[in-house]
């Protein structure tokens, strides 16, 4: 687990995402489940009771509710820039499940990894970014009019 | 005839041999030579990783201070002063930025920094003539201690 060994990233938001209108990133919603295994209780539950209302308030998230054969029940969630999630909900409350699923809508779809910075700038200098001579007296003199003596 | 010994010869050993190998040398594939191929090099090198790793973590710290005093005492010269003058000065005016950001300040903000410098030398001459002085003048400007409460 070393620096240089696991990925890192800056801080960046996907294409100034606050700035005008905040598009939500959370491209599709998979619900994967069983119909009758223990695990996939509080999924099931979710599903009578929460997933119509959590598609209703994000219109823009396609849910997709897919019962399956699976002993593990999954939540994968789709990005806009393509990176997928999935998420383990085996043996989770229905609270917990809504809980989860504001939290992936929440996030943009960039790489859970270390983050080198806490804070981002495009524009970190206002004053000019100092080189070895912003601090030194300028060796010849501003431009003068020519001088008329020649005259 | 009937050879019955030679199956009993036979093992079964562990199925997950090549994840237990993997695990450890996905964490040695930027190492130089060897130690990047072969497991027995690469646990020891990987082990050596961690330990500097978590070594390295306060020594970040100090390292990252140290860097941001030069970066001010390099700066606070160019200006005429020296750094133990202008931190005491700072403080003495109730100036409380930290090393990190007077370092950025110098390098992004030359001229919020030039005035900062000469903040701390007017104080520090406020001080001379206190301690020099008689105590017939007035204190200085400067020297007004501000209470925040």
């Amino acid at each position: 687990m070393t620096s240089r060994g696991t990925p890192s990233r800056f801080l960046r938001s996907v294409l100034q995402n606050g700035l005008g209108r905040y598009v939500c990133q959370l491209k599709r919603v998979s619900i994967v489940f069983s119909k009758k295994a223990q695990s996939s209780l509080g999924v099931r539950d979710f599903i009578e009771e929460g997933v119509v209302d959590y598609a209703k308030k994000n219109p823009g998230t396609v849910v997709y509710v897919s019962p399956q054969p699976s002993n593990i029940p999954k939540i994968v969630a789709e990005y806009l820039n393509g990176n997928v999630r999935e998420e383990l909900v085996t043996n989770k409350t229905s609270s917990q499940i809504s809980d989860l699923l504001t939290k992936l809508t929440n996030q943009s779809g960039l790489d859970v990894i270390r983050l080198r910075k806490p804070f981002h700038t495009d524009s970190p200098s206002i004053q000019g970014q100092w080189h070895p001579f912003t601090n030194r007296p300028p060796a010849i003199g501003p431009i003068k009019a020519p001088q008329r003596d020649a005259q | 005839m009937v050879f019955l010994t030679l199956s009993c010869w036979i093992r079964s050993r562990g199925p997950d041999r090549y994840w237990k190998v993997q695990e450890v040398l996905k964490h040695a594939r930027h190492f130089k030579g060897r130690r990047n191929r072969c497991y027995t090099l690469a646990v020891k090198a990987v082990r050596r990783a961690f330990v500097y790793a978590t070594k390295a973590r306060k020594l970040k710290k100090r390292n990252m201070r140290t860097l941001w005093i030069t970066r001010i005492a390099a700066a606070t010269r160019e200006h005429g002063m020296k750094y133990p003058a202008l931190m005491h000065n700072l403080t003495k005016t109730s100036v409380q930025l930290n090393r990190r950001v007077l370092s950025d300040l110098a390098i992004t903000e030359p001229r919020t920094f030039l005035s900062l410098a000469k903040l701390a030398r007017a104080r520090q001459q406020e001080g001379f003539r206190a301690a020099l002085g008689d105590g017939s003048e007035p204190p200085g400007v400067l020297s007004r201690v501000v209470m925040l409460q």
